[in-house]
Parts: structure tokens; C-alpha cells; sequence
């Protein structure tokens, strides 16, 4: 009987200002020339609107009408807390409500959404986790017992650091890369660790958060009902569903019924006797792990080559990331700690995002989301804040 | 199929993309079996044709250099009837049995429709710049623009060399989208060379191509970069006025102008470019900017050039945005991931724009008006 673990990743980036090299050492307040605080917060607005605040409202009846038999999970990144905490407060107190129903649980991860899971080091990485650790446990009084890096970023020395962190659970892609002829559907233990591996079923998730809208799929049109009756024909323990919050009116906008979809999913996935929901903490303590999987390189749900090339697939991204890594060295050892929080509002794995290369339907899905023209104006105008941040911390 | 194509320029004699243009889609529309009578004035080239399909017919004499604009009265008079003189010429000397007419530009166009009318042979216009461009849209000269309507009203199909020029054609002279098809150009890869110090501006020096913005972006790039050299390479009617800005702007040491460069010294600086600026302030295409990126240079473009829809690996601007064009120049000179990742992708991409490509495009237009 698999249980239906459905995941949602809440993200915002702190998108950045033009900066020209003619900015560069012109202006000691970093975080009105770095960031364009204008158009995050109605970018925010705009996304809350179409999807946060519906997408939880519905969320919130169809818990109560299922009377706690549909369980959900998030992740809310510390860039999106920090926008709701400053923009729209209720929209904190509707997560909170959400929480409160008992049938919500919450995932830990990089406060800042950053790849500190690749540094040299993983003292920058734990130092992130414990801030949104302490986030978590301020406004929901928890501690979250499953992790989930950056994008689902992992490989065995990240998932060796989570669980030598006490946490249960870690999140990854369910790649063939990785899993071979096994089934996503189960969990497993790294080879290296003691902890519990949760694989997201690509095909499904994807069906929902990237097929949904498209014409020219076999699926089209997705129902709910067609969905459950997929989900309950799949072999295994656990289905993860781990999806982008967005996705639901924003990525998937409100006409193409995405929300029609959402509504009937509970009640069609429950009316199958062989399916029931899950949140991530359950689906660990339920479950036991069936086999071993080894990740010397680190994986990610990105793109079609679910790795960390989305990022780190050019040498303009290589170069950015390098001079991100060297300039935090410098910070460490001089402890400037407002120069500290805007380097770490920089790592945010978005800016690099912005720089890929890749083409075909990949570099289409990455210009979707980037604000800037092509990559080279993306690495133009972060690599010139992170001279001016470089130039700053050298003084 | 056998074509009379109507052209004004041709390798070695040309004096922009025209002549490019023309010498590649005629050879290779000749290697897929197209025979093409080209059709030119008569220059003291002889200009000579290396395929067996492709004949050229130099036609009566002409001396004027086709591409500055007549804004010397007595000039401009001498200029027009050396057109008209070709066009007359053309519609007299091109005989035989033709499946097609094919022109380019305003220069050709009166003899084109006087062709169609007379032998009945669908005619096909190819427009690779409109008065307004040549203007930069200031002060369009009625003249040529009813030439240019006429023409394109009159042919079969018309050709743009882009989006954006066909956009200016179907609302500047009302010509249905339908019977407008877009072909991008290509270039003839050069090849990179040992890079120097040198940002590279080449291209006629009119206002349509924006030189003076080079210079203003050349004065914020030294206050930041003083060890690099600035070329301004071609000709053209803004020279005199160019020289003079740059001195007052006290970078006259800095800025290079060549005055006219052979084939070869055109490929020269291309070679030894690290960035080169195409800052049009009107550009239908822009052949030279691929000319550029085959030669391993990162390349900035301005908006409005039609190259810039059709080519990812490139830089864009806006053309009076010189801070942010200067912005870019400093970037790509400091930041060798940028440099690099544009060279190597340029270069990739650039393989895509071939002659080939031009002529099949062509052909397909062809086969829709016979």
C-alpha cells in the first residue's frame, strides 16, 4: 500500500539591482545597492496573490474536510520567511494555522537556499541549517526531523552531515543515475550514514509541476481522478511527490485548473483503499529502508541532467562561485557581521541559476524565471556586486 | 530553375553587406543547382565567378560609390542618375529565358518591376535596409522610400533580413506579413587570431551605425581602462566629425581611425579584436557582427539590429546607452569566464549561419512564387 508523500518547496529569491563596474566601491550601504527591494516585494506580492494565499486557503478546508486524513509537508525557505515577516505577516499566520492542524509537518534546510552543501568546508552549510533551525523553532515551535538541501542538492558527504546532525530523514532525487533499476518508491540509507533517504518520484511530481499545462502531453488533461488512479497502481511503500509551491497558480496559472486539480486530488486518492498520505516525519518512522545508495557526486531534481551542472555548469558560474567561496573566507576571519548577511544573501543558489548556458527546453524553463535577458547579464551584474562585497571585505 | 539576380555590388567591389550578402547566396544558391545570371555595374574589378552555375554580367559603367548618403546636392544628382542609368541599362540588357527575378534593395528595384511587367517572371525583392535605417530615422528621404514601396507592392515576395525589418516594411510601407518571408544572413567563418588590447568598431561611419556612441563609451571605458585601444575602422561621411569628437574628448591618442582596409585588413582586425561594438542606431541584420564572433570576438550589439533576435551568443545594448555599453566593454575585458564563454559559444553557434542554410531559405521562397 504506498503512501502518497506530498512535498512543497516555498521559495523567494532576493533578486538583485543593476550594478555596473561602475558602481563598483561607490557605496558603502551594501543592501540598497545590491538588492532591488522594489521589485522583490512586488514580485512577492504578485506570487502571493496567485498562489500563497489561495494555494494555502485551499490547503487549510480540504485538511479540515479530510478531517486530517490528507497530510502535507513544506519547506519554507529563511528568503521567504524573511518576505512574509516584512510584506504580508497573516501570510506567516496562515502557515502557522496550517501547522496547527496537526497534519502539516515542516523540512529543514539552508536558511538562504544556498549550494554551502558544495563548500570545501561544511562549516558555512551547518551554520545556515542551525539559522533555519532557529527560524522554524521560533514560529512554529518545532524542530523539523527531515532535511531537504537546496534544489534536493546531495551526495554522501552532505547526507553524512545531516545525519551526524540527528537528523531522521534526507531528500533527494529518485534518478536512475543513482537508484539504477530500483523503484523511487521506496526509501533508502546512504552507504556512508545512518539515515533515511526519501527519492522524489520525478515522473509523477513533474506530471503535476512542468506537464500539467501541456497540450501535447498523452496526459493532457490531468484530472485528479486519472492521477490517483496512476498513483494507485504504482508498486512500493512511498510515492514522494515533491513539488514547487508555485506551481500552483503561478508556473501553473489558475486557468489551466490547477486548482480544480488540487481540490479533487485528496478525495480521489483517498477513495483508492490502497493509497493514503503521508508527511515526510512519518514516512521515515513508518517506513524501513530497502537497499543502499551511493552518491560520490551530487545530485540534484534540477534539469534534465539532475545534477549540479544548473549551477556549476559554466566557468562564468565556476568563477562567481569561486570568488562567492574565497570572499566568505575573508568575512570569516574579520567577523563583519552586516558584510556577513549580505554575502549570505548572495548565495542563494538563484543568482547562479540565472547564468546557466544550457539550451533547449532546460535554458527555456531557466529563462522563465531569470530576470535578466540572457546569462551573461546575470554574470555581469553579480560578478560586480561580488567585486564591490570583495572590495568592501578587503578594506 | 534559372535566375537573373539584380545586384549593385560584389565582392571584391563592395561596400557592406549587400556585397556580402550577394556573393554568398549566389554561390550558394549555385551549389544546389540554382543557375544565377548575376547582374551588376561595371567596375574595373571584373569581377569573376568560381562556380559553373553562377555567371556574372557586368553591365554598362558606373562610378559612384554606392553607399554614402547624397548629402551634397550636386553629388546626391550625379548618384541618382547613375541608378537610374543602371536600372535603364539592366532592363535593357538582361535577355533570355528567366524563372526568376530576383533584386536587392531600393538600387535595383526600379529595373526589377520594369522586368516583371515586361517578361511576366515572378519577381522576388530582397530588402536588407529601408530609407529609415539608412536615415536612423531621422530624416527619411521621400524619395527613396516610394522607390522601396513601389518595389516591394510590386513583387511576388518580398525578403527581410529579419524581424524587425520586416515589422518596418509591413508598417512603413504596408505590405501584407503573408507575402513577407524572413532569411537571416550568414557569414563565412574568418577564424580567431592572437587577441590585443584593441575594442573594435567597423562599419560604415554613418549616423545609421552609430559611431559617435563607440566614442562616448570609449571615453567612460579609459577613466577605467587606460592600457586598451579603441579602432574605429571604415568610412563614411561622419569621419571628419568623429576625429574632431574624439580629440575633444581628449582620447585622440587612444582611438585608431584606418581610414578604407582591404578584405585582408578587415579580417586583420577582426583577428586581433578582444571586443567588438556594433552600435547601430537602425540595423536590419548586421553581417559584421557575425563576421566578428567567427573571428573569436565577444561581440555587443545594439538592440535594434536584427542580428541580435536571431543570434543568442552576443552581448545587446541599447544604442545611446553608452554607460551600460562601456559597463559591458569593461566587463568582457576584465572577466575572462565571460570572454571565454562567449568565444566558445559564439563560435559554436556561429556554425549554424551558413550560406547553405541562406539558399535553401531562398529556395523555398522561390518554389512559392513559381
Amino acid at each position: 500500500m504506498p503512501s502518497v508523500c506530498l512535498y512543497f518547496e516555498v521559495h523567494q529569491p532576493v533578486r538583485l539591482n543593476r550594478f555596473s563596474v561602475f558602481n563598483i566601491g561607490k557605496n558603502n550601504d551594501s543592501s540598497s545597492t545590491y538588492f532591488n527591494h522594489e521589485l522583490n516585494h512586488w514580485i512577492f506580492e504578485k506570487v502571493a496573490k496567485k498562489c500563497y494565499i489561495p494555494t494555502n486557503n485551499l490547503l487549510l478546508n480540504l485538511i479540515n474536510e479530510f478531517d486530517g486524513k490528507f497530510r502535507i509537508s513544506f519547506s519554507l525557505t529563511g528568503t521567504f520567511v524573511e518576505y512574509c515577516e516584512r510584506f504580508m505577516p497573516p501570510l506567516i499566520d496562515s502557515f502557522k494555522s496550517l501547522f496547527a492542524t496537526g497534519a502539516v509537518d515542516l523540512i529543514e534546510e539552508t536558511y538562504f537556499h544556498s549550494l554551502s552543501g558544495l563548500y570545501d568546508d561544511l562549516d558555512e552549510f551547518e551554520d545556515q541549517i542551525k539559522m533555519h533551525r532557529q527560524m522554524i523553532q521560533r514560529l512554529f515551535n518545532y524542530k523539523p526531523k527531515v532535511f531537504r538541501n537546496t534544489e534536493a542538492i546531495y551526495d554522501n558527504r552532505i547526507a553524512k552531515k545531516i545525519a551526524d546532525m540527528g537528523y531522521k530523514g534526507i531528500i533527494t532525487e529518485g534518478t536512475e543515475k543513482i537508484l539504477g533499476w530500483r523503484s523511487p518508491n521506496y526509501l533508502y540509507k546512504p552507504v556512508n550514514a545512518d539515515i533515511k533517504v526519501l527519492m522524489r518520484n520525478y515522473t509523477l511530481s513533474d506530471d503535476i509541476g512542468f506537464r500539467f499545462s501541456a497540450r501535447g502531453w498523452p496526459g493532457y488533461p490531468l484530472t485528479a481522478d486519472k492521477y490517483a488512479r496512476w498513483m494507485s497502481s504504482c508498486e512500493g511503500n512511498l510515492i514522494n511527490l515533491f513539488i514547487d509551491y508555485e506551481t500552483f497558480g503561478e508556473h501553473q496559472w489558475i486557468e489551466t485548473g490547477i486548482f480544480d486539480f488540487l481540490d479533487h486530488l485528496p478525495r480521489e486518492t483517498l477513495k483508492r483503499e490502497n493509497l493514503d498520505f503521508v508527511t515526510v516525519s512519518e514516512a521515515v518512522s513508518r517506513y524501513e529502508a530497502v537497499g543502499e545508495i551511493d552518491v560520490p557526486w551530487a545530485i540534484s531534481w534540477a534539469d534534465e541532467d539532475r545534477d549540479v551542472s544548473t549551477w556549476l555548469g559554466n566557468n562564468m558560474q565556476i568563477a562567481c562561485f569561486n570568488e562567492l567561496k574565497d570572499i566568505g573566507k575573508k568575512l570569516k576571519e574579520n567577523g563583519n557581521k552586516d558584510l556577513l548577511h549580505v554575502w549570505r544573501l548572495l548565495q542563494t543558489s538563484d543568482h547562479l541559476y540565472y547564468i546557466s548556458t544550457k539550451g533547449a527546453q532546460d535554458g527555456d524553463v531557466h529563462a522563465y524565471f531569470s530576470p535578466y535577458d540572457a546569462p551573461y547579464e546575470g554574470f555581469i551584474n553579480y560578478m560586480n556586486i561580488l567585486q564591490d562585497l570583495k572590495q568592501k571585505t578587503n578594506q | 530553375m534559372k535566375v537573373a539576380m539584380l545586384g549593385w555590388e560584389y565582392p571584391p567591389f563592395k561596400a557592406g553587406g549587400l556585397g556580402t550578402h550577394c556573393y554568398g547566396i549566389t554561390r550558394g544558391l549555385a551549389d544546389k543547382g540554382v543557375a544565377v545570371d548575376f547582374y551588376m555595374p561595371k567596375t574595373k574589378h571584373h569581377t569573376k565567378s568560381d562556380r559553373k552555375n553562377l555567371v556574372i554580367k557586368e553591365v554598362g559603367e558606373t562610378e559612384i560609390f554606392p553607399y554614402d548618403r547624397p548629402d551634397d546636392k550636386a553629388l546626391a544628382g550625379k548618384f541618382f542618375d547613375a541608378v537610374y542609368r543602371y536600372n535603364d541599362l539592366l532592363v535593357q540588357k538582361v535577355k533570355g529565358k528567366y524563372d526568376l527575378i530576383h533584386c536587392h534593395d531600393w538600387l535595383t528595384m526600379k529595373a526589377g518591376v520594369a522586368l516583371k511587367e515586361k517578361t511576366g517572371a515572378p519577381l522576388v525583392v530582397t530588402v536588407h535596409s529601408t530609407e529609415y535605417d539608412r536615415s536612423g530615422w531621422l530624416y527619411p528621404n521621400q524619395w527613396f522610400i516610394d522607390i522601396e514601396r513601389e518595389g516591394m507592392q510590386k513583387a511576388d515576395r518580398v525578403i527581410a533580413v529579419s524581424e524587425f525589418t520586416k515589422k518596418v516594411i509591413v508598417e512603413k510601407y504596408g505590405i501584407h506579413p503573408d507575402k513577407v518571408s524572413v532569411v537571416y544572413n550568414a557569414v563565412y567563418p574568418i577564424g580567431g587570431g592572437e587577441k590585443k588590447d584593441v575594442i573594435l568598431f567597423l562599419g560604415r561611419l554613418t549616423i545609421q551605425k552609430g559611431p559617435e556612441f563607440f566614442l562616448r563609451a570609449a571615453k567612460k571605458v579609459l577613466e577605467y581602462e587606460k592600457d586598451c585601444h579603441f579602432i574605429v575602422a571604415g568610412m563614411g561621411d561622419m569621419l571628419p566629425r568623429l576625429i574632431d569628437q574624439a580629440v575633444d574628448m581628449r582620447i585622440a591618442d587612444k582611438v585608431i581611425f584606418t581610414g578604407p582596409l582591404t578584405d585582408e585588413e578587415v579580417k586583420h582586425v577582426y583577428k586581433i579584436a578582444n571586443v567588438y561594438v556594433m552600435p547601430s542606431v537602425s540595423e536590419p541584420f548586421g553581417i559584421t557582427a557575425l563576421e566578428a564572433i567567427s573571428a573569436g570576438t565577444p561581440t555587443i550589439v545594439s538592440k535594434t539590429a536584427g542580428v541580435s533576435e536571431a543570434f543568442h551568443n552576443c552581448l545587446r545594448v541599447d544604442f545611446w546607452d553608452t554607460d551600460e555599453m562601456a559597463n559591458k566593454i569593461i566587463s568582457l575585458l576584465r572577466y575572462d569566464p565571460l570572454h571565454e564563454t562567449l568565444v566558445e559559444r559564439g563560435k559554436r553557434e556561429i556554425e549554424l549561419f551558413t550560406w547553405d542554410r541562406v539558399a535553401d531559405r531562398t529556395i523555398d521562397v522561390y518554389k512559392g512564387v513559381l
